[in-house]
């Protein structure tokens, strides 16, 4: 391939490849990438923990309200 | 601008009763078909079926809508809902003469801070994780 083929070849991409325009993005991203980081991470405080544990042994010790809470669930 | 987010206020709500749904049908078989208990539950099964999943679609819709105002966490939002259900469980199934089980009535002290406990806990995770998710978290 000569040099007058590389210039006919630039010359057919350039006339073919519509130029890309503004290639920024609209917004910067880097603001809604440091609040993520900062994100806390999914935590459960420890009182919603023993209400659980208590439905867990309220459910075990008194397995017959099991058909009460279904029904109202 | 957030469109639909009533209807999906709606579906997030109505998730967790439908989960509980198939359980509630399993338990129901068992107790006819294996325990061969004669309770009349089909004619009570209306309410889980269908009044219960409206009411936590609608109640979720006036989460969303209410919030604003109110500035209730979605748990204690959650733990007032069954001051509605539970009465009117109660009234259909007296409306519907079905005669609710002795041990039932034994069992009310627990159930009912139980079942605020689990309202509470369901809806200040479950459902508030389900509005994030449809994007009116």
């Amino acid at each position: 391939m000569n040099h007058q083929d590389d210039n006919e070849l630039r010359e057919l991409l350039k006339r073919n490849i519509p130029p890309l325009g503004n290639r920024d993005l609209p917004r910067d991203l880097w603001p809604q990438m440091l609040e993520r980081l900062s994100r806390q991470p999914f935590h459960v405080p420890w009182f919603d923990w023993a209400l659980a544990a208590l439905v867990g042994a309220a459910v075990l010790i008194f397995p017959g309200i099991i058909p009460a809470l279904l029904y109202h669930l | 601008m957030n469109p639909h987010k009533y209807l999906r206020a709606y579906m997030a709500g109505l998730l967790v009763p439908t989960l509980a749904l198939p359980v509630l049908v399993l338990a129901f078989v068992m107790e006819r078909y294996v325990f061969g208990e004669m309770l009349p539950i089909e004619r009570v099964m209306i309410f889980p079926m269908a009044f219960v999943p409206l009411l936590w679609g609608l109640w979720n819709m006036l989460y969303v809508a209410s919030r604003a105002r109110t500035h209730l966490s979605i748990g204690i939002h959650g733990a007032i809902l069954p001051f509605l259900l539970a009465p009117l469980g109660i009234l259909l199934t007296l409306a519907l003469h079905f005669q609710i089980p002795g041990f039932a009535s034994h069992i009310f002290p627990i159930v009912a801070p139980v079942g605020l406990i689990l309202y509470y806990l369901l809806w200040k995770y479950v459902v508030h994780f389900l509005n994030g998710v449809l994007g009116i978290g």
